[in-house]
């Protein structure tokens, strides 16, 4: 069964179309990422699907229930949809442990319910009365974490909820989450615009541009197969180069390689190359290409060369393992591994 | 959620059980522009007398008649009182007023109540012009009220132009010279006077120096005198005489309301007020007014009446709404 | 670690589906606020009315007339000067008492508010009563700075301890001298403060009347209420009133061109780390001055008139009874007002911090001018009205509760505004997605964590209320004394000796509510 189901959503703000025509499914226990640049309209899809907001046009389900249409809704306090928005959104008036117990404050064993929930999301038990403001970011949004999750909600949404973080907590925060969202079963739906930690995340990676859905599917899918040179960079560095199709294999300034993808005969094709399948090697005779410049980024360098009998448009960056790099103004040769893949 | 309902319905409740009184007991209900102090005695002597109690709301005289005009033949009020004839002119030209009991009328000499019989003096004050003796010789003074537009007089005297009882002065001037004169003077008051709140404010300001003298009522000088006497130490009072308009004599009014629930009682409250008792408790007071009825002597502090000269002008010809109009065109307003 | 979630606590009803409602406020709050704004609109339409009354030359001749336009240049000018004084006077007074080491800064944060809690005319009645020659413009603007600066003296002091200090530091190592940094970095952010505080003065300095007539500074209210004190259905009055409403319209306009369009820098919940304290050094008897002059004429001065008419009358000047009753009255008018006009704003606040718009700011508007006008105009309206239309209401408690409200308001709906805004509007979506229906939600969070500024707009409410006269004599139920009729009454019969007890106690009633704004501004409360 699917958990989430969204058919032909549409959202405008007067003249301005926020999201056009969405499909997607989540299935039950699931993780989906929605992904892209601000202002692409992935917090007003989250936001139709929590009940801030109603859509114009289409259908939402959530467990095969019809939650809203473009007439009639179930008001967002009666969708049990939990939410965990950027900042943590602790009510700043109550204790750590009344925050996680304020969604089941009548029930009798709120507060048992609630210390197991600290225990989930690895809490202390003794910072129970402590209030939000004596609290670390990270504290903060696992409090939040345990709050939305006391309702046992049927569907988690995780509005950037580790962009406020630095770096290498966000990194144990997310995994933290992962591990916590696992253990409770409950599909979830994050909206961030780090693609790193919505490939990191998500069984499910979508792409949203300009309010549309470019593509849905497996973070390693999309990574190796996005469906258009933009879509390709943002989710990582991208070599992206014209190439002439004939017979399975690229004619590229690289020289050969075997494409996937489309894999039709063309003669101005675009393929797609990531830079982890470019190895840069001692040319001992007759390099081809010319190192001009080398950015140290500790385990790896972005490396800018250019064909030596080139122009400035052979010019390419990427990012290459630090290991035995030649110095810059070296000549070098460039060795492809894996295929290519051609654009559609 | 539910504490929220409940507080709403208790608030409520809370307003509406608080009904106008006048509707449902015995008693009257006076609305009383006259010193609070001095109504509250008649109130508490006439409950002793009669057994009617008295409930009194304070207020102006003109923003009190205004509000019994809206009112109309809602008026909770039974008797209406004030300080000066003008408020009472208002009342009775819109025909508001019940007759006064023949009996009551008797009381008070006719030179203090209006010809139509429709509301009673119960009182009355004298204008006075009080003089800083620091600032102003004796045979300086103005001979007569209209003297203070003289140019001598530029920044040198002080009145209270926004108050009733300078307003009735002038409604006493214009019935005496005409809206010429009255106009001419008015313009003359512009120039000269120094605008006070009120008249204690004005005598103060004659007390202090800031003004050589001040044109106003007579009982904020003897008020005064009779406390702390610290805002008329400085001062002595000048009377007009001669018919001069500037020795007017203001009437209180007082008055039934046609629309009065229980007239009887609102008749024998008028009664008693002008009668004997009323009176006395008038002139023994600490207002300093000058009681009319009944053949009661005023207060001993106080010359005599008949000894000041005073313009006689049927008071129901004072005419407030003229008077404001000439005032508003002279810019004092 | 691996211990199992306890089974679910409550059973989760099946969802009930409802109409969407597309963008604005709900309708229930819409309605609420339209029923408020109609009340607004009496006195609106009264003056209005009254003005079609008139032919088009009598109109023009009483609009049109030097006296007019001497009032309102008086009105202008006082407004041009007094304001900037406050801003300025509470600047300083704030710098001194958040950012510097001055000496006793909490007796004079405590003190800085306490002005609030003598009335307007009790104040001009202590200037009055001790230098009896300070007459005109000048002595207007000085009462008029003493009385009413602590309105943008709080807002200042609040936006100063929730500014975060990295700004200041970041200012300072890019070579701004600290005096530099107080004008380019703080100054701007305290400028919503400057303009909410600003406005609140100038409303009040717009219908005040019992200060002014007593230092003989006449402004169009003034000149309004002796109008109405004067002549009945006075269109001259009426239509001075519409020169008031052109003047407020002006200050609306003023105040929404100084907000400008510039967004500021959110501002923290709370700051962990204090801001640096500037060092007074040697110079700190100087600075000492400031608060120390301003206390002891704002607060010293009417105390000790007041204090010194009580002691001329001894114990005879003491009406125990009568004092007793009127604190009581006073008291209750002063509760159930604050708490009605207060939730009568709370709509129109709402729309105003989270769905500002046209309709809004319309209704919103209709509040000032109402504001704007003196009592007598609002409480010949009501009476108007409520004898023809609801008699049954006619001096009651409600009726004169409504002239409060209409009165009050735009002082509750400032207060309530700027605490709504800062509330996160996350907080309360937060809730409804743990299952909280909306209004329940806006209740328990928003309301609650916008709780310090509603009892601050209550509190000015009260203050407003205990010093109320003309609508108070008009409206009340019979037998109604307050404290301030009482004053009025004997100050009228120039019985000051009497009156005193009568000022003391407004005095005393209102310390309560100057602790209650205190709090609110010091952040002690709430969060």
């Amino acid at each position: 069964m699917t958990a989430l189901s969204l058919e032909d959503i549409s959202k405008s703000y007067g003249p301005t179309r926020a999201v056009s025509k969405i499909n997607l499914q989540i299935a039950e226990g699931s993780r989906t990422a929605i992904v892209g640049p601000s202002g692409s309209g992935k917090t007003t899809l989250l936001r139709l699907v929590a009940g801030f907001e109603a859509p114009d046009a289409g259908k939402i389900h959530i467990d095969g229930l019809r939650i809203a249409d473009a007439s009639v809704g179930v008001p967002a306090h009666r969708r049990n949809v939990g939410i965990v928005m950027q900042e943590g959104a602790l009510f700043p008036h109550l204790s750590l442990i009344d925050n996680i117990r304020f969604g089941i404050r009548k029930s009798k064993d709120s507060k048992a319910h609630a210390l197991a929930l600290m225990d989930l999301v690895e809490l202390d038990r003794s910072m129970a009365d402590r209030q939000p403001h004596q609290l670390s970011g990270g504290q903060q949004q696992r409090v939040a974490l345990a709050r939305a999750l006391a309702r046992q909600p049927r569907l988690m949404l995780l509005d950037e909820p580790f962009s406020a973080l630095d770096a290498g907590l966000r990194e144990q925060l997310r995994s933290a989450t992962m591990r916590i969202l696992a253990k409770a079963g409950v599909a979830t739906l994050l909206v961030t615009h780090d693609q790193e930690e919505a490939i990191s995340f998500a069984d499910q990676l979508v792409v949203l541009r300009d309010g549309r859905l470019v593509q849905a599917g497996p973070p390693q899918e999309l990574y190796r197969a996005p469906a258009d040179p933009v879509t390709a960079a943002f989710l990582g560095q991208a070599i992206v180069l014209d190439a002439e199709i004939r017979g399975g294999r690229a004619r590229c300034i690289l020289g050969e390689v075997a494409v996937d993808g489309q894999q039709t005969s063309s003669s101005a094709a675009k393929i797609l190359l990531r830079p982890e399948q470019l190895r840069v090697v001692p040319a001992a005779e007759g390099g081809t290409w010319r190192i001009l410049t080398i950015e140290q980024l500790g385990p790896q360098a972005h490396v800018k060369v250019a064909l030596e009998n080139g122009g400035a448009e052979t010019c390419l960056t990427f990012r290459a393992p630090n290991v035995d790099l030649p110095p810059a103004g070296s000549l070098v040769g460039l060795e492809i591994s894996g295929r290519a893949y051609q654009f559609p | 959620m539910i504490r929220l309902r409940l507080a709403t319905l208790a608030l409520l409740s809370t307003m509406t059980s608080w009904a106008p009184a006048a509707a449902q007991d015995l008693g009257i209900t006076v609305y009383s522009a006259q010193h609070a102090g001095l109504t509250q005695k008649w109130a508490d002597a006439f409950l002793e007398d009669s057994g009617i109690p008295v409930t009194i709301r304070k207020g102006s005289d003109i923003l009190m008649a205004n509000q019994i005009l809206q009112e109309g033949e809602h008026s909770p009020a039974d008797v209406f009182l004030t300080e000066n004839s003008p408020a009472m002119t208002m009342v009775d030209r819109a025909g508001l007023f019940a007759p006064v009991n023949p009996e009551t009328l008797a009381a008070v000499p006719q030179e203090f109540r209006p010809a139509s019989g429709n509301w009673t003096g119960i009182a009355a004050r004298t204008t006075i012009f009080v003089y800083n003796t620091d600032m102003v010789g004796e045979k300086d003074l103005p001979k007569s009220m209209l003297d203070l537009a003289a140019p001598e007089w530029k920044g040198r005297w002080g009145a209270a132009p926004a108050g009733a009882d300078f307003q009735a002065i002038v409604s006493a001037l214009l019935q005496l010279r005409g809206s010429d004169e009255t106009a001419t003077w008015l313009a003359g008051l512009k120039q000269n006077a120094i605008a006070y709140r009120g008249n204690f404010e004005a005598m103060r300001g004659a007390n202090v120096g800031e003004v050589a003298g001040s044109l106003i009522y007579n009982y904020y000088y003897f008020g005064d005198q009779a406390g702390t006497g610290e805002s008329s130490d400085k001062l002595k009072v000048h009377y007009f005489r001669n018919g001069d308009p500037g020795a007017f004599v203001s009437i209180s009014g007082g008055g039934v309301l046609k629309s009065s629930h229980n007239p009887e009682a609102a008749q024998a409250f008028l009664a008693f007020i002008t009668g004997p008792e009323g009176q006395a408790i008038l002139r023994d007071g600490k207002t300093f007014e000058y009681a009319i009825g009944s053949g009661i002597k005023p207060n001993a502090a106080l010359p005599p009446l008949d000894t000041l000269g005073y313009p006689k002008v049927d008071p129901s010809l004072l005419n407030a709404q003229d008077v404001v109009r000439l005032m508003t065109e002279a810019g004092v307003m | 670690m691996n211990r199992p979630l306890p089974p679910l606590p409550t059973a989760i009803a099946l969802p009930g589906v409802k109409r969407h409602r597309r963008r604005g406020s709900s309708p229930a709050l819409v309605a609420a606020a339209l029923v408020v704004a109609g009340l607004a609109l009496i006195p609106v339409g009264f003056v209005l009315w009254v003005l079609s009354q008139s032919s088009w030359e009598t109109a023009a001749s009483l609009v049109f007339r030097p006296r007019v336009g001497e009032l309102v240049v008086a009105t202008l000018l006082l407004q041009a000067l007094a304001v900037p004084a406050c801003i300025v006077l509470s600047l300083a007074f704030a710098w001194l008492t958040e950012r510097t080491d001055l000496p006793l800064r909490w007796l004079w944060r405590a003190l800085g508010v306490a002005p609030l809690a003598v009335p307007a005319f009790v104040q001009a009645y202590a200037w009055d009563g001790t230098f009896p020659l300070l007459r005109g413009l000048w002595p207007a603007v000085l009462v008029s700075v003493l009385a009413y600066f602590p309105l943008v003296y709080l807002p200042i002091v609040t936006q100063l301890r929730r500014l975060d200090p990295a700004l200041e530091d970041v200012a300072a190592t890019l070579g701004e001298r600290p005096a530099q940094v107080f004008f380019t970095v703080v100054l701007p952010q305290l400028r919503l403060a400057i303009c909410g505080g600003g406005l609140l003065i100038a409303l009040h300095l717009l219908s005040e009347y019992g200060l002014y007539v007593l230092v003989r500074y006449d402004t169009l209210t003034v000149a309004i209420v002796n109008q109405f004190q004067a002549v009945y259905d006075g269109p001259a009055a009426n239509l001075m009133g519409v020169v008031l409403f052109a003047l407020t319209l002006l200050l609306l306009l003023l105040d929404k061109w100084s907000r400008g369009n510039r967004r500021y820098a959110r501002v923290g919940a709370g700051v962990a780390r204090p801001a640096p304290r500037f060092r007074l050094g040697r110079t700190w008897p100087f600075w000492l001055l400031v608060p120390l002059v301003t206390t002891a004429l704002a607060v010293g001065l009417p105390l000790v008139t007041v204090v010194r008419w009580f002691w001329i009358g001894g114990s005879e000047a003491w009406h125990g009874a009568a004092l007793t009753s009127a604190t009581l009255q006073t008291a209750f008018y002063a509760l159930l007002g604050a708490a009605s006009v207060t939730l009568a704003a709370l709509p129109i606040a709402w729309m105003s911090a989270r769905a500002p718009g046209r309709l809004q700011s319309f209704i919103e508007s209709i509040h000032y001018y109402t504001g704007a006008l003196p009592g007598s105009i609002v409480a010949l309206a009501l009476v108007a009205i409520t004898v023809r239309f609801a008699l049954p209401l006619y001096q009651t408690v409600a009726a004169v509760i409504a002239a409060y409200a209409l009165l009050f308001l735009p002082r509750a709906i400032i207060a309530i505004r700027s605490r709504l805004g800062q509330v996160p509007v996350e907080l309360q979506q937060a809730a409804i997605a743990l299952g909280k229906p909306p209004l329940t939600a806006a209740f328990i969070i928003t309301l609650r964590l916008a709780a310090p500024g509603i009892a601050a707009g209550a509190a000015l409410v009260a203050m407003g209320i205990t010093t109320e006269l003309t609508a108070t004599l008009m409206l009340s139920p019979i037998g109604t004394d307050t404290l301030a009729t009482e004053f009025w009454a004997r100050t009228a019969e120039f019985d000051h000796v009497g009156a005193a007890p009568f000022a003391l106690a407004m005095i005393i009633l209102s310390v309560p509510l100057c602790v209650i704004l205190h709090r609110q501004a010091m952040g002690v409360s709430g969060q």
